[in-house]
């Protein structure tokens, strides 16, 4: 298992153990993460599922594919090191990763 | 082939007594540990949320099933349905974003997506918010109305229309003619509703090549005048232009006054969440999203196996064709605590009634905002709110699901 944490705008962490091979939106929609609505259920095609990197990790992860790149353009104040948490693989070098998630 | 067990429920989504209560229906086929074999469409019916969210999401499952049906095939299964010999409806109706995959599906839902965003519909609030002022200022003074077709059916087209760029004064013909076209998607299909669907496609065809023609002489901030400038930039075709107008204006028009009736009818039925609701406005979100659920507007849509795939425990062929009941599954009790109950506050509620997977509803977000200033609005303005006629009757069919009318009281607040 993998241990991640998610931290919400308000400023509260969430954080779970999650089983590699997972996305990171379903791990914080297991977790009970609200602010990732994750509508369309992960299939890149409503863009509610938006999470934040950081730096050092969104360099290491599989870069998004275009069909990410263009729905992260309609997120909400996207960010740089932006990424749709269903398109994340989580992976065993992930453990201890702190996420952001933006309020919707 | 798999052997049957015998149901013990009587699967007639034709019938009064489905269209009076589905969900018990629903909660028997859910009983049995495999999937239905609906007979009569040659459709194995999901009802447990896992399953229908699995074929949903499997990018093996496409709406058309062109990938493995010859040509002459296809056309046969097309007069099977009744759905041939109809030029328009072919054209413009049959063929669109929705019925599409792959390349086409992912090109046009790019060109629409943009403009279906949080962002872009929450500059619709305000025109919204008046138009509905407006209407409530007009009913205000009736002690008693059908909440259905003097209130809900003059809403979404309306707003759609002007989303897309259709003046208000033309909604109603948008109406009819999505009302014309939409019904032969029911089963039954007879010729008289084919010419007449037939015949709203060429009218509608018609209109929007009138009103694209004004749009090309002056641009505006419209949807209409976006997608002449992604077609001018090679995105879209003109046909595929004019079936993506007409698919905006059919998708949201009769769900939209379907749950609106709904959503008012579960407040009636269940007046302490009415309160909860009427106490408690920053509610509306999720009461909202508990509407949706409750009674989904849509509750049935297919998709076709390409290759071989299990499903709820067993394998089916490449070509099987699945029912997906939306409605059953947002009143599957693995998900759901207290499916049957409408709860205004519900929290989780991951439901399907948009869908899920590459087809998601993209009118989620003009949905729920027409829905929160419309219950909004109603509570700010009226009391008493009441069913005046507790014999509340839904349409019949398996496809669609709202009231065919809602007598209700109520008085200025």
């Amino acid at each position: 298992m993998v241990k991640l944490t998610f931290l919400e705008a308000d400023g509260s962490q969430v954080e779970t153990d999650v089983a590699p091979g997972n996305s990171l939106m379903q791990a914080a929609v297991n977790a009970g993460v609200d602010a990732i609505a994750a509508e369309c259920g992960g299939a890149c095609a409503c863009g509610t599922c938006h999470c934040v990197l950081p730096q050092d990790w969104f360099e290491r992860v599989a870069a998004p594919a275009s069909d990410e790149i263009d729905m992260l353009e309609f997120v909400i104040e996207p960010q740089p090191t932006s990424r749709l948490s269903c398109q994340v693989v989580v992976t065993e070098e992930m453990q201890d990763m702190v996420i952001s998630v933006p309020d919707t | 082939m798999f052997t049957d067990p015998a149901p013990n429920f009587n699967f007639d989504p034709q019938s009064a007594a489905f269209a009076a209560d589905p969900y018990t229906t629903y909660a028997a086929m859910r009983a049995i540990d495999m999937p239905y074999y609906w007979e009569e469409a040659d459709t194995w019916m999901l009802t447990k949320m896992a399953d229908v969210e699995a074929v949903a999401l499997n990018k093996n499952m496409l709406r058309n099933n062109e990938a493995f049906v010859s040509e002459i095939d296809r056309k046969e299964q097309q007069r099977a349905i009744n759905f041939h010999d109809m030029p328009y409806h072919e054209r413009y109706v049959q063929v669109n974003l929705l019925e599409s995959e792959g390349e086409t599906h992912s090109r046009l839902r790019k060109v629409v997506f943009r403009e279906f965003t949080p962002a872009m519909i929450s500059r619709q609030r305000e025109a919204i918010q008046t138009f509905v002022d407006g209407l409530l200022e007009e009913l205000s003074d009736q002690n008693e109305i059908d909440f259905v077709s003097d209130f809900a059916a003059h809403v979404p087209g309306h707003i759609i229309g002007r989303v897309l760029g259709v003046p208000d004064e033309d909604a109603p013909k948008l109406r009819h003619w999505s009302e014309e076209v939409v019904r032969f998607f029911d089963p039954g299909r007879e010729d008289a509703d084919k010419a007449r669907a037939e015949f709203a496609t060429k009218e509608f065809y018609e209109y929007l090549l009138d009103l694209l023609a004004t749009r090309e002489a002056a641009l505006q901030d419209d949807l209409l005048s976006r997608l002449i400038g992604h077609r001018d930039a090679g995105q879209l075709s003109q046909d595929e232009l004019i079936a993506t107008a007409m698919l905006i204006l059919m998708a949201g028009h009769g769900s939209t006054i379907d749950v609106l009736g709904s959503g008012m009818h579960a407040l009636l039925r269940f007046p302490d969440q009415n309160q909860r609701l009427r106490d408690d406005a920053a509610l509306m979100k999720t009461a909202v999203q508990e509407m949706f659920r409750f009674e989904s507007p849509l509750p049935y849509f297919h998709r076709f196996a390409t290759e071989e795939t299990e499903v709820g425990g067993r394998k089916f062929p490449a070509g099987t064709r699945f029912g997906l009941l939306y409605g059953a599954a947002n009143h599957d009790p693995v998900r759901f605590d207290n499916p049957d109950k409408f709860d205004v506050g519900r929290s989780p509620n991951r439901h399907l009634a948009f869908g899920g997977g590459g087809h998601f509803c993209l009118g989620n977000h003009l949905a729920r905002l027409d829905m929160d200033v419309i219950f909004s609005s109603i509570n700010a303005r009226f009391s008493g709110i009441e069913l005046a006629d507790t014999k509340v009757e839904y349409k019949r069919g398996l496809s669609v699901r709202g009231p065919k009318a809602l007598r209700m009281g109520w008085k200025r607040a």
